[in-house]
């Protein structure tokens, strides 16, 4: 074994203990980018639902012909699916994107509620705060309307074939008189082939 | 010529361009130096009234009646020794309000345990006449002891029942803020003398007429009285949904019956129910004990009836809406200013 033979040796098993140490590649992608990994309800599923009924939302003569933006909370969305999906990340996404619009205030939500309650406590109850500047309790506003919904799915699967169908639905009612001022749904339909 | 071919054509431009204008707007409704006052709605406030001085009103404390039931026990030992018979009466009386002693055990109510007796209206003929009330129990003594060569026999018998009376009189809390109100919408608000309840007082304690004649009020134009219809107080708790925590929510509401009477004609110029609510919310109060301040609920309460009063003296044209503000300041002012010879027309 010669010189050379060494010195390439060393070098070629230091390069290899670097790579080693230097783990697995890491990129950023585009977060609107069509997700098309598998079948199941994913990312693009998301923004498609959200965007659809945001839109259909904000043309609704509830929120479009009032003259104030009313006040709304949002309620549940049930997953009526075989899958574990988080609704409360679809209703945010909606709320942001009606936020953003500037036609329509929210109210918080009952999941919200137990920060709400500690803060009025804390600022009512605790003595520690100047009277002036006080949150007071009682004066909480009611929502004029409550977003809810549901999401289902029919799933069908063949040896090379799986079919997902899913349909989202969204409510806008009224809290005061109980009517449904608005719905509308969003189907997304699905096909993974081998 | 060409001169007078020149000027006749610029004459007819000038005509042609006449016809051709739209024709002139109407005049835009200006006022300059004067903002209009809103016309007086109510027929007894106008600005004739008002022209020289502003009206003067009395405004009553709240009246109340109050029911009370006096509960009166007796109890009677009637001792037989051989032939003689001696009997010891004890009576007791106990005051109540009227409706304790209505929810006790005359209707079976909740306070049945607390008043476990069944009382009869004593002052009622027809609860006292015999066969209508339940007859007194005869109680043996067991504690007597019995004696065989002199016998002796102790029987206690109870009897019970309730006398109403009625407590006349004035709450001396809650008008001052209507009085505020009223002074802020321009009217001169006067002292009433206070009417003390006498002996044996009845509903003629109520009698408004009687008592302007009596000149209780002074000179004042008109006299706003209230008569007490009900004071509540309640405590309730309830879940905050979505939370770990309960509300505490401890009310008072007072509900006033309002008249407003014209002293010259003894008219009767507004009338209306007004009510009151003093509220302390208290999250997770019942778990901490907290008591309620009842001077903070009597303050709310009463600053809670004075805007309930705006608003109906403001629906039955007594007063001008937002009483205080610049634009009612003004337009009294001008009310005040304006005579009806010199009424002015806006356009």
């Amino acid at each position: 074994m010669n010189t050379k033979t060494i010195r390439l040796s060393a070098i070629a098993l230091s390069v290899a203990a670097l790579a080693a140490c230097s783990g697995p590649q890491v990129r950023y992608g585009d977060a609107k980018a069509v997700e098309t990994v598998n079948a199941n309800y994913g990312s693009t599923d998301l923004q498609m639902i959200a965007e659809a009924m945001t839109r259909s939302l904000l043309q609704s003569k509830a929120i479009s012909g009032s003259k104030d933006a009313p006040i709304v909370t949002l309620a549940d969305v049930k997953n009526k699916t075989s899958e574990y999906i988080d609704t409360r990340v679809i209703t945010d996404k909606i709320r942001t994107q009606l936020m953003k619009s500037g036609q329509v205030r929210f109210a918080v939500s009952v999941s919200e509620m137990q920060n709400q309650t500690e803060e009025l406590k804390r600022q009512n109850q605790s003595g520690l705060y100047k009277n002036s500047t006080i949150a007071k309790t009682g004066n909480m506003q009611g929502a004029q309307y409550r977003i809810e919904g549901s999401i289902a799915s029919i799933v069908k699967n063949t040896k090379d074939v799986k079919d997902v169908y899913y349909v989202f639905n969204l409510n806008l009612i009224n809290n005061e008189s109980g009517l449904l001022e608005w719905a509308d749904e969003k189907e997304i339909r699905k096909t993974a082939t081998r | 010529m060409k001169k007078i071919l020149l000027a006749c054509t610029g004459m007819s431009l000038v005509l042609l361009a006449g016809c051709a204008s739209k024709p002139p707007a109407p005049v835009e409704s200006a006022y300059i130096g004067q903002v209009p006052a809103d016309p007086p709605k109510n027929p007894v406030i106008s600005a004739e009234a008002l022209k020289a001085d502003s009206k003067s009103i009395a405004v009553t404390d709240i009246y109340f009646k109050k029911e009370g039931k006096n509960l009166t026990f007796v109890e009677e030992t009637r001792t037989t020794t051989d032939n003689n018979i001696s009997s010891t009466i004890v009576p007791k009386t106990i005051e109540v309000d009227a409706d304790k002693a209505n929810a006790s055990a005359i209707t079976g109510g909740a306070n049945s345990s607390a008043f476990p007796v069944k009382f009869t209206d004593l002052s009622d003929p027809k609860a006292t006449s015999p066969g209508t009330a339940s007859p007194p129990v005869p109680v043996v003594d067991a504690a007597t002891p019995s004696n065989s060569s002199s016998s002796t026999n102790a029987e206690s018998m109870k009897r019970s029942g309730y006398q109403s009376n009625y407590e006349y009189g004035e709450l001396r809390y809650l008008a001052n803020p209507i009085r505020g109100l009223l002074i802020k919408s321009g009217y001169k608000v006067v002292q009433a003398k206070s009417t003390p309840a006498v002996p044996n007082q009845g509903d003629e304690y109520f009698d408004i007429v009687k008592r302007i004649k009596a000149s209780d009020f002074g000179d004042a134009d008109y006299v706003l009285y209230g008569v007490l219809a009900e004071v509540s107080s309640t405590d309730n708790v309830s879940d905050v949904p979505g939370t770990k925590s309960t509300s505490q929510q401890m009310t008072l509401e007072v509900t006033v019956d309002f008249n407003i009477v014209d002293t010259k004609t003894t008219q009767i110029i507004a009338s209306f129910v007004a009510s009151g609510e003093g509220k302390d919310v208290q999250i997770d109060g019942r778990d901490t004990g907290y008591k309620p301040s009842n001077a903070k609920l009597m303050k709310l309460a009463s600053l809670d009836l004075a805007e309930d009063v705006r608003k109906h003296l403001a629906d039955q044209n007594f007063i001008t809406n937002n009483p205080g503000s610049a634009g009612q300041l003004r337009n009294l002012k001008t009310r005040l200013n304006d005579d009806a010879s010199t009424l002015k027309v806006y356009k």
